[in-house]
């Protein structure tokens, strides 16, 4: 026999008939060919034996014998697929099987990912809406706001507002500004249209200059862009408003009245802003005219900082180099800093506003970024708990897959197929929990929505949503799939087909796991906890004015003239035991409440920075501090009896010490400029110290107590009654008395400490948020412990049914097998602890009057980690334990 | 008549019949071009056996795998009763045709 052992059939023809039979069986007819070949070999030369094959494999190509066989193939499971998408479908099938098989494994890995899939969806959903502010604006990346910071003396501000004239000058003095508009916010108005009686109450009145179209893409309805803020009582209103005032009629020319005072017409509608932005007008009112508001944008001094500045860069105009040269322009205007004093004008972009603005002026609440990444980081230690179950549960019953991958191994199998294989099979479950996700986070929006106050909603319309879904699924079935799938496809087909599983040592990468998933939980528990501790510390804080029972009538300027006779006719109710006319009230935020400060110093010094103290000013009237229960610690409050009162001063301690009028300042004396809104420096004018109260919280927590000044004015914001009992004939009556006397005019109403609690909606929504996220966190965790309970007891059935033979008691046992997951848990706590004191004194850093969080907080959280963790262990300990152990020992 | 067979058909009942255990497609294919010193393709050899078997005058199985054919196996044939009986039947027509016309087939010498 000649040997030829280099020569081997032609390959073209080869690859040309595999590919052409595809999924037929044609073993047998590949066999002929290639021994007819071989044995031509011998009888003639290569090139006619390689003629002859190629002649013998067309002939089968077209044979009816090979058609037959393609047919049969067709209707083969796999048919006309690939070898690779056979195995592929086989995996799936596989996969499929084994979830059905393994029930409660695919219900706790399945749930796991589909809760912690919801909660990431809600959380991203968050996050996108928070990052989607103001980006409806096309020429976002060339708006910038202007802020102001300044010291004076102790004196400190960074506002978001600057001098009226800074935006215009600014335009004048540099060329790459294209263009810029100012806001200013006076509060609320009580607005009607021209022909109507009732009034209604309209939150988001701004008044700015006619070039704010020109700024941001607001969309003009109706009108002229161009020219409808131009000329003074021009106003543009949203398309809401506009439907609320006038119906469907077109609003255009139309008359408003704002505050019964101002009379304004309608110039143009535009489209109502959308949710994500950083202001919110529905009223535009123009700067230009005569009254109050248009003379102070008039005001080209370099102080009363009351606007919202906005520019507008022309394209291609580098930030920067217009940043550098602010400082000279501040000089300009403002004249050089002495000392430690400083003014300082910066751009802040106007995407950034919304997440990293939070600054003294801002036109509306904004956001966090802190919590914005606070947020992210739980959605990803939730989504990583949810992993860990599938990496724990897949390895803990390896011992079962442990067969078929020794056999898989042996039919030839190699490693790659079968960690293709299981990570197919962690990519069906991932798919499968993330689809369950989507169903749960559409339940859950309309929870998240009404706790962070934000329209949430599912882009269930958008493909990318799905796009980005897949990839999601993707990259977390490989997070999870990768561990599991190296270690069962190393198994050793020789040792485990003899029956030796050897789990080796990831036992102890599996305890890892288990205590980072209650490291996790423990810290975002600690996080509820304290953040519910200090909600409440807030609630129950001994403030220095009593918030409860006293009812706040809203807007009482539209009872003018009458506001004091309101305040009488109140005071006669039976269950009202004071009453007072003010405008401030010991609470913050939002344009219902507004501020006042001013600059003071004490007679006999020169005023200088050193001795300025910047003070609440706050007008109020005879019975303001019975009302409210503020503390006299020294002199008396205002009395009727003293006409000369009305250049008096009630201080709060602090306002006392920061002027420094020592042991006794009664009938002391402390001076201020002259003039409105607008200080006149030439006129100081005197007041006299006749009482001090004590400090009292009337900003937020977050900050010190400053120092503040009660004085006797008009200031008619708000009629607080404080009242006995029942609240509800009191309403009734107070609001029978405003319609008489204001008709027209809405009667709102709310109370102290409701007012007060909102100021901490923030905190009170964390709140709920970490409590939700510590559930899911605890709750994925613990269906990841049930389930390896379940395995291993299951393991350790053989063991404890000699233990009970020996005389082990049911008790024991179950000690015996939960102790091994409370070791877990200390661990677990001993490693969160610090990291949660680290968490916990971080946040509460934002408040300077916080509640002191004890050890008890740590305790309670690891105790409860634990009491939930046995109880999700208890079940398979005492099944294990519990059983009859002939069976057990039998059972091979 | 029942089933017809054709002649190429035929042969290839009968080159099955006498390889007995080793029949199967290159034994078939040689066996045939040595006795009837005809060129058979694969293609058209095949093509007559897939039709055979489809008439049930055939049956066949794979062997096991050898070291020779790059480890594929080899697809083995026999008779069935169908096949023995379509070939006696055959065999019976050819029979009595010669003996009706054996005057006229004698061949001259």
């Amino acid at each position: 026999m000649k040997t030829k052992p280099s020569v081997k059939p032609p390959r073209l023809a080869d690859r040309l008939f595999e590919w052409y039979c595809n999924n037929a069986s044609i073993e047998d007819l590949h066999g002929d060919l290639e021994e007819l070949f071989f044995r031509n070999l011998e009888k003639m030369s290569v090139r006619r034996a390689k003629w002859n094959y190629w002649r013998h494999v067309l002939s089968l190509i077209f044979s009816y014998a090979l058609r037959r066989r393609k047919q049969r193939a067709a209707f083969h499971p796999y048919a006309g697929a690939s070898a690779q998408t056979a195995m592929l479908l086989s995996y799936l099938k596989i996969g499929f099987r084994n979830l059905v098989r393994n029930k409660s494994y695919a219900v706790v890995n399945i749930g796991g990912l589909a809760i912690s899939g919801a909660v990431g969806l809600m959380i991203l959903l968050f996050i996108a809406h928070e990052r989607s502010y103001d980006r409806y604006n096309s020429k976002a990346d060339r708006i910038y706001r202007l802020n102001f910071e300044h010291r004076f003396g102790e004196n400190h501000a960074h506002m978001a507002t600057t001098p009226a004239m800074a935006a215009s000058t600014l335009q004048q003095e540099f060329p790459e500004i294209e263009s810029t508009t100012r806001f200013l916010d006076y509060g609320t108005y009580l607005v009607r249209a021209a022909e109507a009686k009732e009034s209604i109450k309209e939150y988001h009145v701004l008044w700015t200059d006619s070039t704010v179209f020109k700024i941001f893409s607001l969309q003009v309805l109706e009108g002229n862009a161009n020219k409808a803020l131009a000329d003074p009582y021009g106003v543009a209103i949203s398309k809401r408003t506009a439907v609320k005032y006038f119906g469907n009629a077109s609003a255009l020319g139309k008359s408003l009245v704002l505050d019964n005072r101002i009379h304004a017409q309608v110039t143009a509608v535009f489209e109502d802003l959308p949710a994500v932005s950083h202001f919110h007008a529905d009223m535009l009112i123009s700067l230009a005219g005569d009254w109050p508001a248009a003379r102070e944008a008039r005001f080209s001094g370099f102080s009363n900082n009351n606007f919202n500045s906005y520019i507008l860069l022309r394209p291609g105009a580098d930030v920067h180099s217009l940043e550098a040269k602010l400082p000279a322009f501040v000089e300009k205007y403002n004249g050089p800093s002495k000392g430690g004093d400083f003014a300082r004008l910066e751009l802040m972009p106007l995407l950034d506003i919304h997440l990293h603005s939070q600054l003294r002026g801002e036109l509306e609440t904004n956001g966090d970024i802190t919590y914005v990444y606070l947020f992210f980081a739980v959605a990803v230690f939730v989504l990583i708990i949810a992993c860990i179950n599938f990496m724990n549960l897949a390895t803990a019953q390896s011992t079962q897959r442990a067969k078929e991958v020794g056999i898989r191994k042996v039919l030839g199998s190699q490693r790659g197929h079968l960690v293709r294989q299981f990570l197919l099979e962690s990519f069906i479950i991932t798919g499968a929990g993330f689809t369950v996700a989507i169903g749960l986070a559409q339940l859950l929006t309309a929870l998240f929505s009404s706790i962070l106050q934000k329209p949430l909603q599912l882009p269930l319309t958008e493909p990318w949503f799905y796009a980005a879904l897949g990839v999601a699924t993707g990259v977390v079935s490989l997070l999870a799939g990768a561990y599991p799938s190296f270690v069962l496809s190393g198994f050793k087909p020789v040792s485990v087909l003899k029956g030796r599983t050897s789990l080796r040592s990831n036992g102890v990468l599996r305890s890892g796991l288990v205590v980072f998933q209650f490291v996790v939980s423990i810290l975002l528990m600690v996080g509820a906890f304290t953040v519910n501790q200090q909600v409440a510390y807030i609630q129950n804080k001994k403030l220095g004015f009593e918030k409860d029972h006293v009812l706040l009538v809203k807007d009482a300027y539209a009872l003018r003239p009458n506001s004091g006779v309101y305040k009488t006719e109140a005071a006669k109710i039976p269950a009202v035991r004071s009453t007072t006319v003010s405008g401030f009230i010991p609470v913050e935020g939002g344009s219902d409440f507004p501020r006042r400060d001013r600059s003071f110093w004490k007679e006999g010094t020169q005023p200088s920075s050193d001795n300025l103290v910047n003070i609440q000013q706050w007008s109020v009237d005879f019975d303001y501090i019975t009302t409210l229960g503020l503390d006299v610690v020294d002199g008396r409050g205002f009395s009727e009896d003293f006409p000369s009162d009305s250049a008096a001063v009630v201080l709060n301690k602090t306002g006392a010490d920061r002027f420094g009028l020592g042991s006794d300042p009664i009938g002391k004396r402390i001076a201020t400029f002259g003039g409105g809104r607008v200080p006149d420096f030439d006129h100081p004018v005197f007041f006299t110290v006749i009482g001090v109260v004590d400090d009292f919280h009337f900003s937020s927590l977050k900050e010190n107590i400053g120092p503040l000044a009660l004085f006797l004015g008009k200031s008619d914001g708000f009629v607080s009654i404080r009242f006995d009992g029942d609240p509800k004939p009191v309403i009734d009556k107070l609001e029978a008395t405003w319609k008489r006397m204001a008709p027209g005019q809405p009667f709102q109403y709310s109370f102290l400490d409701q007012e007060y609690g909102r100021m901490y909606a923030g905190e009170q929504r964390l709140a709920k948020l970490f409590g939700i996220f510590a559930a899911f966190a605890v709750i994925i965790a613990c269906i990841g412990l049930f389930a390896l309970t379940a395995y291993t007891s299951q393991q350790r059935t053989k063991e404890i049914g000699i233990r009970k033979v020996l005389g082990a008691s049911v008790a024991s046992i179950v000690f015996l097998l939960s102790g091994e997951f409370t070791k877990l848990i200390v661990i677990a706590f001993v490693v969160a602890a610090p990291l949660a004191w680290v968490g916990v004194r971080w946040w509460l850093e934002n408040f300077t009057y916080k509640v002191d969080i004890g050890l008890m907080v740590y305790a309670a959280a690891g105790l409860l980690v634990l009491v939930i963790a046995w109880l999700t262990t208890w079940y398979h300990s005492f099944r294990a334990a519990s059983a009859d152990p002939v069976k057990s020992i039998r059972t091979e | 008549m029942k089933g017809y067979i054709g002649e190429f058909e035929e042969l290839v009942l009968l080159t099955i019949a006498s390889l007995g255990e080793n029949a199967y497609g290159v034994a078939i294919k040689e066996d045939i071009e040595m006795r009837a010193d005809r060129d058979i393709s694969l293609g058209a050899l095949h093509s007559t056996i897939t039709r055979l078997e489809e008439k049930k005058f055939i049956r066949s199985w794979l062997g096991e795998p050898t070291q020779e054919r790059g480890g594929r196996r080899k697809r083995f044939f026999e008779l069935t009763h169908q096949g023995k009986v379509a070939l006696h039947e055959i065999k019976a027509l050819r029979d009595e045709l010669w003996k009706l016309s054996k005057a006229t087939l004698t061949l001259a010498k």
